[in-house]
């Protein structure tokens, strides 16, 4: 990866893996805690089933992202921008279920990030990677509107690296979701180890 | 200088720390030595002098350089050996030391004072007595924030953190009164956070431990107007509830604001005329005694034996 | 970018005329230009500039927390004034001071050691300096904003995350302070590693590179590791303070020390991103003002990348008393025993570079003897540490502030000095002068010895740090006493260098392009670069290309050094 602008992405990328990981980690190890006890917490307040259709999206928008890369790199470019399109949507999918969530969460459960344990480290997780998946939603449809303005600014695969590099940062975004939903939701199902059954 | 230092321990522990530490520093010391020492000499036999040819221009010696990486290696083995022996000796209970045994006191620390509970019923503050000999297991807690007792003499800290009880031991070989503060940082009245501990003969500890269990005697004269005022202005409902030092046997203790000054009539007046003037921050609101009330009430303070 | 002759031609130019000349401070056309500058010189220089003055700032800190301590019972300033203090001077000289100054020398030097012509991402590299110099006036103004942080620079959960504790609003601009300067420091990170990574001249394998480049591309790999766990710290106190969250929040299940361990995974190679660099220019200069090679460049570049490794496992040793357990406790004094391994070699290896040298003592070279032993005197107390039962004594007391006084001031600050005196005359074009420097370098060792040798005994006799004050007890009032006369001629010390400085900008020598007759890239250019830095680089076949070039019958790889490639 001799391209400066992918390294960089790549590089950048790396680093903020270390920063879910923690907040992952807080969330590992605050999930049994008795403190959530007759509280809201995983088991009982998160929709797992919903959650999973819009975290198919998110998904599936890593696949229509692969293939706007794909088309760039051939050169196709009415391709390359209805798969971009296709990624935003599928990506501003999966924020407006995240946003639903959250006020089903706060309006029904009352769970805020002060409720108790789990409310804290489930919205700093999540929170966080939405307010990530909401910048690369920016990226990406910037990158949508620089197709339309500066077609001269792409030609002969010019700026092939930066556009790469945006690639990457969605498919990392994505990846995260890809520990997240199990972590958060999946388990959820599992059930706190107080519990023996039900809350 | 070092009779009131780590360097001069009073329990098995602090011991077995400071013989650790002095050889580490034994050790450390070498080490320095000799890089000052060969500096010192290559400044000298290899200096620079005008219009003087390069020197050869060598790259490095494996051997030497795995040489002084071996033995290092060895120093640190022969120095972690060392550690693991005295952490037998000085290390905090583990969980099999502790079972089915309860802690002889509990120190729950508090912004910015000590609260001793011992499991004879003895509640005390900022004073710590021990009997010579025992080795007392101790309850560490914390009421707010993060807090560390600290007695040079007598062995390493270990933190006082909300949420959690650590335990460690505290053991004395002989007679004294030990100084000690509060280490970790807590706040405004952190450097104000300090305490005593006095060690004492067994005759001695088991006299104090009746003395502190005993009702004190009936206030009478001026003491007695204290105690109305005491009743008056409801110091109780602090000072019996954890949210101020226990004052019951207040007149028996050598200092006052967590060991900061001694346990005098004019330190007492002091301290109830502006608590803040003497400790910034501290929580104990000003009352705005007038004078003679505050006369009053160090009399009945100082009553409490 | 750059031509390289297979044969030296007999007239061509080595050192190119400038094409334009690098802007000067003082020149009347010059401010707007470095306000909009992407280039990576004047970049550096902004960098260097703002953390001196940085680093007044935070030495009149600790000037006003030596004179309160220099009595016992003083009343120079509150309780309340002096943990502000101390959590500012903390905080300023650890991310305000070291880590952009660092940073600064590397954005100037790398892209020159290693022959490129910029660094890889020059806008922004600009929006990092200005969002790192945004993020400092923001912690300053916290003093009139509502009270500074004063909850210690590390900020321990959950004094720092919870309102009732502390006594004012300074650890939310302690946060965001923090988070906004981190951007700088994540981006200088980024911008250095790949530069290091895809600009390197032909020939310039990473066999090849200067361990100066050697020691901040290392630097860079830890920054990325550790910045984004610092971040991730702070979002979680200020949820706390913010939210009124409960992660640190004892009464609802939570855990300070969740806090301790997500911290020092931060602050642990922190404090290795904090002396990096230093040590890579003690590795440059060494050689120079030795007259030859270091001694063992693969063991030093090696043990630096060991130090990488098992820096990320050490954490735990800030935690001892915390209460982790014995399982845990030997783990990290294990670990952490195993770090001084690398490190000592490298103390080795500069030493013995000494050896069979020939010795000139240059200011830049004397700031060099001193850091040799001050670190190593801060080495030694860290193994100290490392066992753990010594540091159930030492923890939290004057010895934990004399050790790192010593690594970071004896060590890192004087590794500093000795850049300066070494690269000012390439980034000026004027030499520093060796008379002020002279003084500059006495009243240092002097001053810093003075101040922080007495702090250790201060630690067996059992006094905490972060106190405002202390009781008289024996020995106490003489040693801090000693400390703060100590501090003041250091104070002086400053104060000489930063004269030095104007002085030397105004009537300094003029340098040349090689006045230490060094043998890296940077000095195969004119003092100082022009904007694009090379027109030209001499052939790389060595670590010394320079020397290569101007003995070529005795070139560094003609001895099987720096290995094989074009």
């Amino acid at each position: 990866m001799s391209n400066k602008s992918m390294l960089g992405m790549t590089i950048f990328v790396a680093s903020d893996v270390v920063f879910f990981t923690v907040l992952i980690l807080s969330f590992v190890f605050y999930r049994d805690s008795l403190a959530n006890k007759g509280l809201p917490n995983d088991f009982n307040s998160l929709d797992v089933g919903v959650t999973a259709i819009y975290s198919v999206c998110l998904y599936a928008s890593s696949l229509t992202n692969w293939l706007a890369s794909r088309s760039h790199r051939r050169g196709d470019l009415k391709m390359w921008r209805s798969w971009l399109v296709l990624t935003i949507l599928l990506g501003a999918a999966f924020i407006y279920g995240e946003a639903t969530e959250y006020h089903h969460l706060v309006s029904v459960d009352k769970l805020v990030p002060n409720t108790n344990l789990f409310g804290t480290s489930f919205y700093i997780l999540t929170g966080f990677h939405g307010f990530h998946v909401t910048m690369g939603l920016i990226l990406l449809a910037i990158l949508l509107v620089l197709t339309f303005t500066a077609t001269d600014t792409f030609k002969g695969g010019a700026r092939a690296g930066a556009v790469e590099a945006i690639s990457i940062y969605w498919h990392f975004v994505d990846a995260v979701w890809v520990v997240i939903f199990p972590t958060v939701y999946l388990w959820s199902l599992v059930g706190p180890s107080w519990a023996a059954s039900g809350h | 200088m070092l009779t009131h230092s780590v360097f001069n321990p009073v329990s098995p522990q602090a011991l077995a720390i400071s013989n650790l530490f002095i050889f580490i520093m034994i050790v450390s010391l070498v080490i320095v030595l000799i890089i000052v020492g060969v500096l010192a000499y290559t400044c000298t036999h290899f200096r620079y002098h005008p219009g003087q040819a390069d020197p050869p221009q060598t790259f490095g010696l494996t051997k030497l350089e795995i040489t002084w990486t071996v033995i290092p290696f060895v120093l640190l083995v022969i120095v972690f050996a060392a550690t693991m022996k005295t952490v037998s000796i000085s290390a905090p209970p583990d969980d099999n030391a502790l079972a089915g045994r309860t802690p002889d006191m509990t120190i729950v620390a508090h912004q910015w004072w000590w609260e001793v509970r011992y499991a004879s019923g003895v509640v005390t503050a900022n004073e710590i007595h021990i009997p010579i000999g025992k080795r007392m297991l101790v309850a560490l807690q914390s009421a707010d924030v993060i807090h560390s007792l600290w007695v040079p003499q007598i062995n390493g800290k270990t933190d006082s953190v909300p949420g959690q009880t650590n335990m460690v031991y505290m053991e004395a070989d002989r007679a004294g009164s030990y100084e000690s503060a509060c280490v970790e940082y807590c706040g405004d009245g952190h450097s104000r956070m300090r305490a005593l501990v006095i060690a004492q003969p067994l005759a001695q500890y088991q006299a104090w431990e009746r003395q502190q269990l005993a009702t004190p005697p009936a206030p009478t004269g001026l003491a007695a107007e204290g105690a109305k005022l005491y009743q008056q202005f409801g110091c109780q409902s602090c000072h019996a509830a954890s949210i101020g030092p226990d004052l019951t046997h207040f007149g028996s203790r050598g200092t006052l604001a967590a060991a900061t000054l001694t346990n005098t009539p004019a330190h007492l007046d002091e301290w109830l005329h502006d608590p803040q003037a003497v400790k910034p921050g501290a929580n104990m609101p000003n009352f705005h005694l007038s004078t003679k009330e505050t006369r009053m009430l160090a009399a009945y303070l100082e009553s409490l034996k | 970018m750059s031509v390289i002759p297979t044969k030296r031609p007999e007239k061509a130019p080595l050192v190119p005329d400038l094409a334009e000349p690098l802007p000067w401070l003082y020149k009347d056309d010059g401010l707007i230009s470095w306000i909009g500058s992407t280039d990576h010189k004047q970049i550096g220089i902004m960098y260097m500039l703002t953390t001196l003055v940085f680093f007044l700032i935070g030495g009149l800190e600790a000037l006003v927390m030596r004179l309160q301590l220099g009595a016992p019972d003083n009343h120079v300033v509150s309780p309340q004034a002096y943990d502000q203090l101390f959590t500012m001077h903390g905080t300023t000289m650890i991310f305000l001071v070291i880590m952009p100054m660092l940073i600064g020398f590397a954005l100037y030097f790398v892209p020159l050691m290693i022959g490129a012509n910029d660094i890889a991402y020059p806008r922004f590299n600009a929006l990092g300096y200005w969002v790192f110099l945004f993020g400092g006036l923001l912690l300053y103004a916290s003093f009139i904003g509502g009270g500074a942080p004063d909850a210690g620079w590390f900020a321990y959960a959950p004094l720092s995350s919870d309102f009732k504790f502390t006594s004012n609003l300074g650890m939310d601009y302690w946060g965001v302070g923090l988070l906004t300067t981190g951007v700088g420091t994540l981006g200088a990170a980024v911008n250095v590693l790949v530069t290091i990574l895809t600009m390197r001249a032909p020939g310039m394998t990473m066999r090849r590179v200067p361990l100066f480049v050697w020691m901040t591309f290392i630097n860079s790999i830890l920054l990325l590791v550790a910045i984004p766990a610092l971040n991730a710290t702070i979002a979680m106190v200020l949820f706390d303070r913010l939210l009124h969250a409960h992660f640190f929040d004892a009464a609802a299940g939570g855990q300070p020390l969740l806090y301790q361990h997500a911290f020092w995974s931060f602050g642990h190679p922190e404090v290795y991103i904090m002396i990096f660099p230093a040590w890579g220019m003690i590795s440059e200069i060494i050689p120079v003002f030795t007259r030859r090679p270091i001694f063992g460049y693969a063991a030093i570049a090696g043990a630096s990348v060991a130090i990488v490794f098992l820096s990320a496992v050490v954490w735990g040793h800030h935690m001892f008393t915390a209460g982790m357990g014995h399982p845990l406790d030997v783990v990290f004094t294990i670990s952490s025993m195993l770090i001084a391994i690398p490190t000592g070699i490298k103390v080795f290896n500069w030493t013995a570079t000494t050896w069979g040298g020939t010795i000139q003592f240059t200011t830049p070279m004397l700031f060099v003897l001193a850091f040799l032993v001050q670190f190593t005197i801060g080495g030694v107390t860290g193994v100290m540490f490392a066992a753990f039962p010594v540091d159930w004594q030492m923890e939290d007391s004057y010895f934990v502030v004399a050790h790192f006084h010593y690594v970071l001031f004896g060590g890192t600050a004087f590794g500093l000095w000795a850049g300066t005196y070494y690269w000012f005359p390439k980034i000026t074009g004027k030499m520093l002068s060796e008379t002020i420097g002279k003084w500059h370098f006495w009243l240092a060792v002097v001053g810093f010895n003075l101040t922080f040798m007495v702090q250790h005994i201060l630690g067996f006799l059992g006094m905490a740090r972060r106190i405002e004050t202390y009781p008289d007890l024996p020995y106490w009032h003489l040693l801090n006493l000693v400390s703060t006369v100590g501090s003041f001629v250091l104070a002086i010390a400053v104060l000489v260098f930063v004269w030095n400085i104007w002085v030397s900008l105004r009537h300094g020598e003029p340098a040349g392009n090689n006045p230490w007759h060094a043998w890296t890239l940077e000095w195969a250019t004119t003092s100082p670069p022009g904007v694009h830095n090379f027109e030209q680089v001499p052939p790389i076949r060595g670590r010394r290309p320079l020397w290569d070039l101007s003995h070529p019958d005795n070139q560094d790889w003609q001895h099987g050094e720096g290995g094989k490639g074009i």
